[in-house]
């Protein structure tokens, strides 16, 4: 199962996606979390040091092919694959594929053609995929012709935040992949304010997934610098991610 | 087939990852060394599997060992040449074992065996002997075949130096392969997203124009992925070998292009140039007053001898638009063997940034090495012209031809005659159709045309 975690910066999405990985590792299932959005840090709320990105890999192969370092009887599908491979950060619980930087100039159909087919072959081989995307969706479907189960789209409880969330859902009818489910996730709501949310979301077409209180443990751990996978379970921010866990994979089952 | 192995053999198999987490034992791979080898040999005893080294029960969970597979091969009409393709399936058929995981080729391979598949009782003999029954299935030829599996540190080492060899020979070989020696070449549409008219041909000799795939690479993702943008076509009959021009190639490029394009030569910039997406690496432009050929890659962010940087230029000749006198190719195309011969190969060649031209020392004829001017020695036309006349390029006795022949094909260049005037302001014409005169003996017909003019030129002839 695809899912994808996509928001305007600084709304938590990272936060939720670390969460997400957290609890859907703990299933015993196999995991794989994609940092797809250049200006995230999902590695370090994963804890986790990245050696390489798919975007190294891109322009070193690029490199080598105009420098016609690539020996002839090979094949740049099979190096790539190899490369990517390399890139993955291997965890107990997890495992992570950075996708990096933009293209530089030049021409990348060939090898971004390659690495979609090459990614959505790696990909088959986890129960759960998550992705952590930017809010314009580009990344997403440059990077996978496979349709994404659930699209998670986090905001937090301002009026420009939820209008941004809208045109992400908006957005994301219009590109070639499909989503099949999209809902809401509102971060950092303050209890008093909540009703007054629930109204305002009921008036745009997204179906809400759930609610995650502000939590002092996140700001906390942000402050410090500490991963926020390591998290308590007992924390406000897990635990709500849990009852949107449950409710969402419920929700699918049916 | 398969009852003596302990775990499924199966196409269904094949994209098999194993996550550290699900990992028993790694393989060659970034940590260790590795090597595959394919070899024809006179006798081989069939069947014959062994393992040098420890076998899967004598390693501990999570060990790293260095890995080679060998395998031998014998029939009748069996030869050298072959080893590389055979060896080629190698990667596919191993992941063809549930539990096994391959990846790469030669000397870059990197294997896992799964917890799952020990728990099974998998053993390295099984993967020998899966092996040697796959390739026989998959090539009838093979009549005996040996596996040998190598995970004893010293002996994959001299096996992988005996592999390095063979590899490079192979390499040589492949270096050598020329469109005369297939029948097929490979399609790509990858582009077509932004230039829906443009196809890229393929050849052993030519590689896509954006230098990112060869017809190696071509073969390999005509097969990886059957539906998608590259695609095998036969050369059909070979209407002129020096050009590049083959019967099936012009019908499937006006298939492909809607009809925009019906013709193309291969290996030359008059007449029907192969079309260029947008992507290439490079662009080979005419130059009309010289009767020669310059070349600029997209590295380059100066002028060219048109008065007009890449950028420009390469907006001029892509989109999939056939343009007479302008070719996109890649930097690896002007190592081979046929870069523009239709057109005199590199001996038509009178400019190329100098960047460039340090890169392609080896591949220039040592005799053409100091004629062909560079950035750095002559940029304007009048310059140019000079330096080739200083170091008597071959150019030189086409545009100082007998009189009468100038006359005919009306490219006489006069110094003092000729005018360039200065940029002005940028024009724009646009047409259904426009002719032009040119010289050499082509015409240039833009068919809705969009003109875009950094610099007008008027010449009094």
């Amino acid at each position: 199962m695809i899912i994808a975690v996509s928001g305007k910066g600084g709304t938590g999405k990272t936060m939720v996606s670390a969460n997400l990985v957290k609890l859907l590792s703990k299933t015993g299932k196999d995991v794989l979390a994609i940092d797809a959005d250049p200006d995230s840090n999902l590695p370090d709320a994963l804890g986790v040091n990245v050696n390489k990105t798919v975007g190294d890999v891109r322009e070193e192969l690029k490199k080598d092919t105009s420098l016609g370092k690539i020996p002839p009887g090979t094949n740049k599908w099979d190096i790539l694959d190899y490369k990517i491979m390399e890139s993955i950060t291997e965890k107990k619980e997890f495992d992570l594929l950075v996708m990096g930087r933009p293209e530089g100039s030049g021409c990348y159909c060939a090898v971004n053609n390659m690495l979609r087919k090459i990614i959505e072959t790696i990909a088959t081989n986890y129960d759960f995929i998550i992705i952590d995307t930017e809010a314009g969706l580009e990344h997403l479907s440059r990077r996978t012709t496979q349709n994404v189960d659930i699209m998670l789209i986090v905001t937090d409880p301002t009026h420009r935040g939820i209008l941004t969330a809208q045109r992400i859902g908006e957005l994301a009818s219009e590109l070639e992949i499909q989503f099949k489910k999209l809902y809401l996730i509102l971060n950092r709501v303050k209890k008093v304010h909540e009703d007054n949310l629930k109204e305002k979301i009921s008036q745009i077409d997204l179906d809400m997934a759930g609610i995650i209180y502000e939590d002092p443990a996140v700001t906390e751990f942000d402050l410090k610098g500490e991963p926020l996978i390591n998290l308590p379970e007992s924390s406000v921010s897990v635990s709500s991610t849990k009852k949107i866990v449950d409710k969402v994979l419920n929700l699918e089952k049916n | 087939m398969f009852e003596d192995i302990p775990v499924d053999v199966s196409p269904m198999n094949e994209g098999e990852r194993i996550r550290s987490a699900n990992m028993f034992v790694e393989l060659a791979g970034p940590k260790s060394i590795g090597a595959e080898l394919v070899q024809v040999e006179e006798s081989v005893e069939d069947g014959k599997i062994e393992v040098i080294g420890p076998e899967l029960n004598e390693m501990k969970q999570g060990e790293i060992f260095p890995f080679g597979i060998k395998i031998q091969i014998q029939g009748e009409n069996l030869e050298k040449e072959l080893e590389g393709v055979i060896e080629r399936r190698t990667h596919e058929l191993c992941n063809y074992v549930h539990g096994f995981m391959h990846l790469n080729q030669r000397d870059q391979i990197w294997c896992r065996v799964s917890t799952e598949a020990i728990e099974s009782d998998f053993k390295l003999e099984h993967l020998g002997k899966a092996l040697s029954i796959l390739f026989k299935e998959e090539f009838t030829l093979i009549e005996s075949i040996a596996v040998t599996l190598f995970t004893e540190e010293d002996q994959v080492k001299s096996f992988l130096n005996l592999a390095k060899e063979q590899y490079i020979q192979r390499d040589a070989r492949s270096r050598e392969l020329s469109d005369e020696d297939v029948d097929v070449f490979y399609g790509c549409l990858m582009c077509q997203s932004f230039a829906p008219t443009h196809m890229c041909v393929v050849t052993p000799d030519r590689t896509a124009l954006c230098g990112a795939i060869n017809w190696f690479d071509c073969r390999a993702a005509s097969k990886m992925d059957p539906d998608g943008p590259i695609f095998e076509m036969e050369k059909g009959e070979v209407l002129d070998s020096e050009k590049g021009e083959y019967s099936n190639v012009n019908e499937t490029i006006a298939e492909k292009s809607q009809g925009t394009t019906e013709r193309v030569y291969v290996h030359g910039v008059f007449d029907y140039p192969h079309t260029s997406c947008g992507c290439f690496e490079a662009v080979a432009f005419y130059i009309p007053e010289l009767d020669g050929i310059g070349v600029v890659d997209r590295e380059f962010r100066g002028e060219t001898p048109l008065g007009i940087p890449f950028s420009s230029m390469a907006g001029q000749c892509s989109g999939g638009k056939q343009v007479e006198g302008f070719t996109g190719l890649s930097l690896e195309y002007m190592r081979s063997p046929k870069f523009l011969q239709a057109d005199g190969a590199y001996g038509r060649i009178i400019w190329m940034p100098n960047e460039m031209k340090q890169s392609l020392q080896e591949f220039i004829p040592e005799e053409l090495w100091d004629k062909i001017p560079t950035e750095e020695d002559a940029t304007s036309i009048q310059d140019i012209e000079q330096y080739l006349i200083d170091h008597q390029h071959p150019i030189v006795d086409r545009f100082l031809k007998p009189e009468d022949e100038i006359e005919e094909d009306g490219t006489q260049v006069e110094g003092e005659e000729t005018k360039h005037e200065e940029p002005s302001n940028i024009t724009v014409t646009t047409a259904p159709e426009i002719s032009m005169p040119a010289s050499g003996g082509v015409k240039i017909i833009f068919k809705n045309a969009k003109i875009y003019a950094e610099k007008v030129i008027i010449k009094r002839k």
